[in-house]
């Protein structure tokens, strides 16, 4: 993937396993929110394929994957900010292709349901760019499941928010791997993933420099010291 | 079309398009430093003509005379126009064609009441002759203007490239925040570019205003002129709008050779949607090389 | 919208009801009211199209492309109401068919593509002398006919084109009011805030814009050609011209963008407050108020403008 003349991802294979969480590490400007904006569609990687559940997906639009069972959030959220909450998670609901409520009032419902899960149900009518930081998050997910994805990219959920925050997003990776959700997760906190991933992967200057089980990786002491640098 | 139709068509065109440069500087420089488009570019030459017109026919000097006057005129709208200009909102593509569609209907309003929408024509007789060049009948005031084109694009270029000045408007249309890091003075350059601007199109109004017909209305066919030239040429290069210039003309007068000056306003319009087209926000690509 | 603003529009309404008698039926002043409420619907149609985030600067092509497809219709002796009708299908096809053509392009690139493209059917309508009449245009063009079964103080001298005029409002308001609750505006407003996302969440964007052309070339051709039978010509600089461009634009932003009366409102007020009291007395600055109600927009409007620019991507494609 050749990226403003510089090569930012560069003979990356990665394999995700449904039902897994695969954590993605790596330092800043390693290639990460690429490999997420190729695999929900939004940039179209120069070489190289992307498979899903057994289908080559490469070049597919983003509705197309959103389509097929693959959500994503953002790290630096990217609601539809002058729409309320409430229709921020409405859209997907609304146009989504699978689990499709014919009737405004399920739909509705489905809405309130993930709004009240996130804990963002007393702000439904607030305009989104009204929220708070830990608001946006919550919000980021509750839009990345409103179209029932099967999939989801999580791009630094954690990040920016207080201990306390990140303990409830801990709980939140626990919630949706109870649901069978199979989860990509970007995080630069490693604390978080060694809790909730089954997997890591860690790039540096788009290519994959160790791979495995979170005890291993985090345990490799070239990882530690090159790559990851101090816990925030 | 006859080859001495063809030839002739050739050669007047480029000659045109020497005013067409001229004329598209100051949108294209304007566009650089601040990433605003404006509407207003068109009226702002037609002003300028009109104020030609109206010295010439009070006091009977030659046009070529009057082209610093109007260029001198238009000053103090170059530093109102920038103080509008700087308090434009984000996103400024958008916010200044809002506003400058304003600034336009203002300004053929005062032309219409200062000037009561009649036609009028810098009817030099200096200028109506023609010479005859190896077989072709050159008009002599096309010829005129064209070089007085030359010469201030050809100072502008100079002024551009060789003084301290130039090279501030240059570097800060190239990237404003990479020169103001520089320490050069992004808001003076900003002020300068306004000025000479301002006095480009006062200048490109008196010359317009020996070739055609002014009338309170005509200055978006300049402004959409100076919008495709911008976007064939690209932001703040001085050459490529030369010759951009010159094939636009070249293409105009071949169109009128072929199908008569009634097509011509049709042909502007098509080639802009055509640019805008084929390089989907063209004009971003200038300022961000 | 608030209380209060629901009892002024429907002061504004029940005032516009009474109009006709109250001024004894006079002709003039009747059809200054009926093209402020067109204006009105042209600037409803305006926002509705800037509600799913597209800026037009050529409204005019539209409202053209009705006036002239209605006065043809008409004149090759069709009723003046299915004349209309193909009018308004006239703008939809042409709205449509610049949307799908500059897909790709945005902001203000969108804006520049839709203000050529009203020129080049200003040019077009000037030049094609055999169908369009070229600068002269067309004549003869047939009245409104006479609706026999409304009372007659509804159709009396120029009170029938009023009245339609002032219930197409109200329609066009309607159909916008309901479009703001059902899912096309939903997903309208999910294109325009943040095109990507909205992908991301199974909204493709292309069907969703050139809807809303179609809609808002709709409602400004027949709008077009509810016009061109009032006044009963038509002429490439009359129907094309700029203003049709300029004055929704500049209706909607004063008014109240994404609002659904603020248009309107707005174009009733620019529109008589220049015709009414600048034109008599200083005619040549009677279009001043648009072009000062446009620079305040942009200038001292905080957030006048903020949902035509959605976030900081909306410069080129």
């Amino acid at each position: 993937m050749a990226f403003g003349g510089l090569l930012a991802l560069r003979g990356v294979d990665i394999a995700v396993e449904e039902h897994q969480v695969v954590g993605l590490l790596g330092p800043n400007g390693s290639g990460k929110t690429t490999l997420f904006n190729i695999l929900s569609g939004l940039l179209r990687p120069t070489a190289g394929e992307v498979w899903f559940a057994g289908c080559r997906v490469t070049n597919l639009a983003p509705w197309r994957l959103s389509g097929l069972g693959i959500g994503r959030t953002f790290q630096i959220a990217r609601p539809f900010a002058h729409s309320t909450v409430f229709d921020n998670v409405l859209v997907g609901i609304t146009f989504r292709s699978r689990h499709h409520y014919r009737r405004v009032l399920d739909r509705r419902r489905e809405a309130e349901r993930l709004l009240a899960m996130v804990g963002l149900a007393p702000k439904a009518s607030a305009r989104a760019n009204e929220l708070s930081l830990g608001e946006r998050k919550r919000l980021e997910l509750a839009m990345a499941l409103s179209t029932r994805p099967t999939v989801l990219l999580l791009d630094e959920l954690a990040s920016g928010l207080s201990p306390k925050g990140r303990e409830e997003v801990i709980r939140f990776y626990g919630r949706l791997k109870e649901r069978g959700l199979t989860i990509f997760a970007i995080e630069h906190s490693f604390r978080v993933l060694a809790h909730v991933a089954d997997r890591l992967v860690v790039l540096d200057q788009g290519t994959i420099v160790a791979e495995g089980r979170p005890a291993q990786v985090l345990g490799s002491p070239r990882v530690m010291q090159a790559y990851l640098g101090e816990d925030e | 079309m006859s080859l001495n139709t063809l030839a002739q068509a050739l050669v007047s065109g480029a000659l045109l398009g020497c005013f067409y440069t001229l004329m598209a500087l100051a949108f294209s420089m304007i566009l650089g430093v601040t990433r605003a488009l404006n509407l207003s570019h068109g009226d702002l030459i037609i002003l300028g003509g009109y104020l030609g017109y109206w010295l010439w026919s009070g006091s009977g000097l030659h046009p070529l005379f009057l082209v610093p006057v109007a260029g001198a005129a238009l000053l103090p709208l170059a530093l109102l126009w920038h103080w509008l200009f700087h308090r434009l909102p984000e996103p400024r593509e958008l916010s200044s064609l809002v506003l400058t569609f304003g600034l336009s209907l203002l300004l053929q309003n005062i032309m219409l009441a200062l000037w009561r929408g009649e036609y009028r024509l810098i009817a030099s007789e200096s200028l109506t002759g023609s010479l005859a060049l190896a077989g072709l009948r050159l008009n002599q005031g096309r010829l005129v203007v064209a070089a007085a084109a030359l010469a201030v694009v050809g100072a502008l270029y100079l002024g551009l490239t060789r003084t301290r000045w130039g090279r501030a408007i240059r570097a800060t249309s190239l990237d404003r925040e990479a020169a103001a890091l520089l320490g050069i003075n992004v808001d003076e350059a900003t002020r300068t570019t306004f000025l000479l601007a301002f006095c480009l199109s006062g200048v490109a109004g008196v010359l317009f205003a020996t070739l055609h017909y002014l009338y309170p209305a005509g200055g978006i066919e300049l402004t959409l002129l100076a919008i495709v030239l911008t976007i064939w040429a690209g932001v703040g290069r001085l050459r490529s709008v030369l010759v951009a210039g010159i094939l636009l003309g070249v293409v105009e007068a071949l169109t009128v050779a072929w199908s008569g000056p009634r097509w011509r306003e049709l042909v502007v319009s098509l080639m802009l949607l055509a640019s805008l087209l084929a390089r989907s926000g063209g004009l971003a690509r200038g300022w961000s090389h | 919208m608030g209380r209060r603003g629901w009892i002024g529009a429907g002061l504004v309404a029940a005032a516009l009801l009474v109009l006709p008698p109250l001024t004894g039926f006079h002709p003039y002043y009747l059809y200054l009211v009926s093209t402020a409420l067109l204006f009105g619907t042209v600037a409803t149609s305006w926002n509705l199209l800037a509600y799913a985030g597209q800026i037009s600067f050529g409204h005019a092509a539209f409202f053209g492309l009705g006036g002239y497809g209605a006065a043809l219709a008409s004149l090759g002796g069709l009723s003046p109401w299915v004349a209309i009708a193909l009018g308004g299908a006239v703008g939809a096809v042409g709205a449509a068919g610049i949307s799908l053509a500059s897909a790709r392009l945005r902001g203000a690139y969108l804006a520049l593509a839709t203000l050529a493209y009203a020129e080049i059917w200003r040019g077009i309508a000037h030049n094609w002398t055999a169908v369009s009449g070229g600068g002269a245009g067309l004549i003869g063009i047939p009245p409104l006919p006479t609706l026999a079964w409304l009372p007659v103080d509804f159709t009396r001298g120029r009170a029938g084109s009023y009245y339609l005029s002032l219930a197409f409002l109200v329609v066009v308001i309607a159909v916008f009011g309901g479009i703001l609750r059902s899912r096309v505006g939903l997903a309208f407003a999910a294109v325009r805030e943040e095109e990507e996302r909205a992908s991301l969440l199974g909204v493709r964007a292309l069907p969703w814009k050139v809807l809303a052309f179609a809609l808002s070339g709709l409602f400004s051709g027949l709008a077009g050609g509810l016009y061109v039978h009032m006044v009963r010509v038509v002429e490439p600089d009359l129907v094309f011209n700029r203003y049709f461009s300029i004055l929704p634009l500049v209706m909607a932003t004063f008014g109240g963008l994404h609002t659904l009366l603020g248009p309107a409102m707005a174009a009733l007020g620019l529109y008589l407050v220049s015709e009414l009291l600048l034109h008599p007395y200083v005619p040549a600055f009677h279009q001043l108020p648009y072009a000062l109600a446009l620079i305040a927009v942009v200038l001292y409007l905080p957030g006048g403008l903020a949902g035509l620019l959605p976030g900081k991507r909306s410069g080129a494609a």
